[in-house]
């Protein structure tokens, strides 16, 4: 399979000359088309770094990013954003819901932007509303509805317009289990089905197996990478957590 | 500590809230610039008027204060819900809430001082502005003079501390009531949107409307008390209303999916809209009502402003003109006090005749535009009776016709420096008050003039408008001037002395010809007044502005008169000032905080691939909604009152403008101060939305 998105010795640099932190130090990594990665690290590996820069929203010190043949650290800020409307769909721990609007007025208004006809937007936004299981409290504001409810329409929103690369932040950091477990069998049915390619962001073991393969981030770099290939997901977290606790990850401490 | 916190504290929200420290600076120093017109007044001894300028000032400054402490308390109040969280903070590290409550006090009392100090410095240099705009007016010589006065500062400092100690009073007992908890949670919390009953509510809007448009069109004929007491209850209420019904219409739109939603970033502007007005109905229904005064006193102090700029002038032709009810009357006493204070090099003594006849004054009451048709019959006809009884009782027009002979009216017209006219004997002229040249061009063919022997008609001359002193010297509005044959079948009616003057004039020559008069009477005010009726003299159709008196001198009536007008003029732009500036302040400060807190809309937009100049023209676009609606509302509601009254302006006084000059000029002043909050606010909105 193709090549889909290229990261190519990646470098983010933060502070003056007298004190530099390496965020991302020389991070390379290919995703190919369909594929759900998670990138995995403590607080301050990196790994948000690593996000906002896939996501456009952060400029690299050095390196280079590639969607398909678009080279996105070359691109004006315009170009930037256009690329981003057309290619890009985000979900982030804090939701990001527009709070004067309504569930399905948000998945709108993310319709509306790309342009498009008054039909076709309503049968886009129903559609997806359904296949999120938020049909039913469309008509609802943000603040009326549960977490995990924000976290679908803010994945439906992300995901309405058919993006290259669903890019998710912490997507579970604010949910209760039960939340948390519908909205990665959700990412993973929107994976099967309609093929999106998913980059997913954690540092929670029990999201992350849900993923197909994972990097792990350490001071910057990556230093593992585990592929669950036709494992069950039981013990492809079991892998995640051995991986964790004999690099001194999250679990470190409680050993 | 606590001083050392609330000096940090202070220091931020300097930063934080520029606009209202802008505000309140400026506020003060119009306080300081107008209140030293009541302690440092070095004019008002040289006018009669003294003591109406204070007077006027105190009352504008009763309703200033009114409104400053307002913006005060709802600044305090705004400032305390954002900062809930940090006095959450305090308290749980210990502190008790008194000390909390005292800290915040303290800040606020520190902002305010600065505010007060820089305003006071800036004062000093409105107040030079303001005295020498005054002194201008009144042609008197200004020396700049920087001098702080006691009094001055004292009544500054008591309106600003009166203001703020109202304000802080009621935060006080706020504090009172707050729990750790919900302080804290107090920011993380959005503005809930309730929707109930918007189908109703919705109807608001219309309504608002229509209420507005029965207003246009009812206003000019509202006769009671009861009807207009009714109007401004339902204006009030409209104005408040209004706001309801504008964004349950909004939101009732927005939910039944009108096409407008699907284009561009519509979707997102409306909401925004409508939750921002729902959440302040109230606030957008008082902003409203200060704009709708502000246009007002604007417009209105723009009209005194014009009509001493242009009418005025040319109000007083002579340089001495006296009038005596007693025919025989040689001037004795008046030429003694001119010759003895100033340097006369002419005196012209005349007579105004009368035929003992009103078809002059009777063709005025039918056709000018301010009577309208009020002494006209259904059919047309003049109303005979009403006429007779209103020469009779009102101080307007003399109760027969005015005539002049043509030798005294050339003679008065060489001494004005006019080209002299001349007449066949068997012709007649109309002198007229220049504003009602247009109103009286019909005239010629329906007035009916006797020659001398009374057997033939004269005939009409023309009409001529140069400014002759016609508010009741030469004639009330007019005088008909003939040949000095046909004179000598009327009576004199009364006795006039005009006097030219060369080198300068005393400013008390006035007085002192005044006090030969018993008789002399001023009136300012658009009432006839009853209790006058031994004057002899009247103004003619002059509304609003009459000035009548028995002796008048050109160089002291301007400057008085100005002086006058400037009493009301001042305090007007004074009110109209602050509550622009309030009110817009209210709307900055309202904006600027939102753009901090709710920052995370715009990043959500730019994550779902708005452009950074989309989102700027959102912004501005949003501003523009935000601003433009409180308003448009406004001009709305005011234009209808103003336009009315500067209908009623130009028709009484006759500047020579368009009756909605007024209200467009202020309309431009307003969006003058407008322009200026809304680009700090659009700047600062901006920075604020891209900071990270």
């Amino acid at each position: 399979m193709k090549d889909y998105i290229r990261v190519c010795d990646v470098e983010k640099y933060y502070g003056n000359e007298s004190n530099v932190t390496k965020a991302v130090d020389r991070v390379s990594f290919h995703v190919e088309k369909g594929e759900f990665i998670g990138v995995m690290g403590a607080s301050g590996s990196g790994k948000t770094t690593l996000l906002n820069m896939l996501a456009t929203i952060d400029t690299v010190t050095a390196g280079h990013i590639y969607y398909e043949d678009t080279d996105i650290t070359e691109l004006s800020e315009d170009a930037l954003s256009e690329f981003r409307k057309d290619n890009l769909g985000f979900v982030f721990q804090e939701y990001n819901l527009l709070d004067t609007l309504t569930i399905e007025e948000n998945i709108i208004l993310a319709l509306t932007l790309q342009g498009g006809k008054k039909k076709e937007i309503n049968e886009n936004c129903s559609e997806i509303l359904k296949l999120l299981g938020i049909a039913d409290i469309r008509e609802k504001f943000p603040y009326q509805v549960s977490g995990g409810q924000k976290q679908r329409c803010s994945c439906a929103r992300a995901l309405v317009n058919h993006p290259k690369l669903l890019l998710a932040d912490e997507p579970t950091g604010a949910l209760d289990s039960n939340a948390a477990q519908t909205l990665l069998e959700t990412f993973t049915k929107l994976n099967q089905s309609m093929a999106a390619t998913i980059l997913m962001v954690t540092h929670d073991a029990f999201s992350a197996s849900y993923c197909g393969r994972i990097l792990f981030l350490k001071d910057g770099k990556i230093f593992h990478e585990l592929v669950r290939g036709e494992k069950s997901r039981k013990i492809f977290l079991q892998e995640i957590l051995d991986v964790l606790s004999l690099t001194g990850g999250e679990l470190s401490d409680a050993k | 500590m606590l001083n050392k916190l609330a000096f940090r504290n202070m220091k931020r929200s300097v930063k934080d809230y520029l606009v209202y420290i802008l505000t309140m600076t400026v506020v003060t120093a119009l306080m300081y610039a107008f209140s030293s017109l009541i302690f440092q007044n070095g004019l008002s001894i040289h006018f009669e008027v003294e003591g109406m300028m204070e007077v006027m000032i105190g009352l504008a400054t009763v309703f200033i204060m009114l409104i400053v402490a307002w913006l005060i308390n709802y600044m305090v109040r705004f400032m305390l819900e954002k900062r809930s969280s940090e006095f959450g903070i305090y308290l749980l590290l210990g502190m008790k809430k008194k000390t909390v409550s005292k800290l915040y006090i303290r800040e606020n009392i520190l902002l305010g001082g600065v505010s007060f100090f820089l305003g006071l410095l800036l004062g000093v240099l409105f107040q030079q502005v303001l005295l020498s705009v005054m002194y201008a007016m009144v042609r008197m010589e200004f020396h700049l003079h920087i001098a702080f006065h006691a009094g001055t500062i004292l009544m500054t400092t008591l309106c600003y501390v009166g203001c703020y100690w109202i304000a802080l009073i009621r935060c006080r007992r706020k504090f009172k009531k707050m729990n750790i908890h919900a302080l804290m949670n107090a920011k993380r919390q959005n503005e809930e949107i309730k929707e109930k009953h918007e189908g109703l509510k919705k109807l608001l809007f219309p309504l608002s409307i229509v209420f507005i448009f029965l207003f246009w069109t009812v206003f000019g004929s509202l006769s009671n008390m009861l009807e207009i007491v009714f109007f401004l209850i339902g204006l009030v209420l409209t104005i408040y209303l209004f706001y309801i019904g504008l964004s349950a219409w909004i939101i009732c739109y927005v939910r039944k999916k009108g096409n407008g939603i699907y284009k561009g970033q519509n979707l997102f502007l409306l909401r925004q809209f409508a939750s921002k007005v729902r959440t302040m109905q109230f606030t957008m229904g008082t902003l409203t009502a200060l704009f709708t005064l502000a246009l007002m006193g604007a417009s209105y102090a723009l009209m005194f402003s014009e009509y001493e700029n242009t009418v005025l002038e040319d109000k007083f032709p002579f340089d001495v003109q006296v009038y005596s009810r007693n025919i025989e009357d040689d001037f004795a006493d008046e030429r003694a006090v001119i010759d003895e204070n100033g340097t006369p090099s002419e005196y012209y003594s005349y007579h105004i005749y009368t035929d003992q006849d009103n078809q002059v004054n009777t063709w005025m009451l039918t056709h000018l535009n301010a009577w309208g048709t009020m002494y006209r019959n259904a059919d047309g006809s003049p109303n005979m009776p009403e006429i007779e009884a209103f020469l009779k009782n009102e101080n307007v027009y003399y109760q027969y016709d005015t005539y002049m002979g043509i030798s005294d009216y050339n003679h008065l017209r060489r001494m004005l420096g006019y080209k002299e006219i001349t007449i066949n004997p068997d012709e007649y002229l109309v002198q007229i008050k220049p504003r009602l040249y247009e109103q009286v061009q019909e005239i010629g063919k329906d007035l009916q003039i006797g020659d001398a022997s009374g057997k033939s008609q004269l005939s009409f001359a023309g009409i001529v408008s140069d400014s002759f002193s016609q508010d009741g010297h030469n004639g009330a509005d007019y005088v008909i001037i003939v040949p000095d044959a046909v004179l000598e079948r009327m009576t004199p009616f009364y006795k006039e002395l005009v006097v030219d003057m060369v080198g300068e004039i005393p400013v008390d020559l006035q007085q002192k010809l005044g006090d030969l008069s018993e008789e002399e009477r001023t009136d300012m005010s658009d009432e006839s007044n009853d209790d006058t009726v031994e004057d002899d003299i009247r103004c003619g159709s002059d509304n609003i502005i009459v000035y009548v008196v028995v002796s008048m001198v050109r160089e002291n009536l301007i400057p008085e008169v100005k002086y006058m007008l400037a009493s009301i003029i001042i305090p007007l732009f004074y009110i109209g000032l602050v509550f622009i500036s309030v009110a817009v302040t209210v709307l900055s400060v309202q904006q600027l905080s939102d753009s901090a807190k709710y920052r995370f809309r715009y990043d959500v937009l730019a994550k779902l691939g708005l452009w950074r100049r989309e989102i700027h023209q959102l912004i501005l676009k949003q501003l523009t909604v935000y601003y433009l609606c409180p308003a448009i509302l406004a001009i709305v509601i005011s234009g209808k009152m103003i336009l009315f009254v500067s209908r009623l302006f130009v028709i009484s006084t006759g500047v020579p403008v368009f009756a909605g000059s007024f209200f467009l000029k202020s309309i431009l002043l307003f969006f003058g101060i407008y322009l200026v909050y809304f680009i700090v606010t659009y700047v600062g909105f901006k920075r604020n939305v891209e900071e990270r």
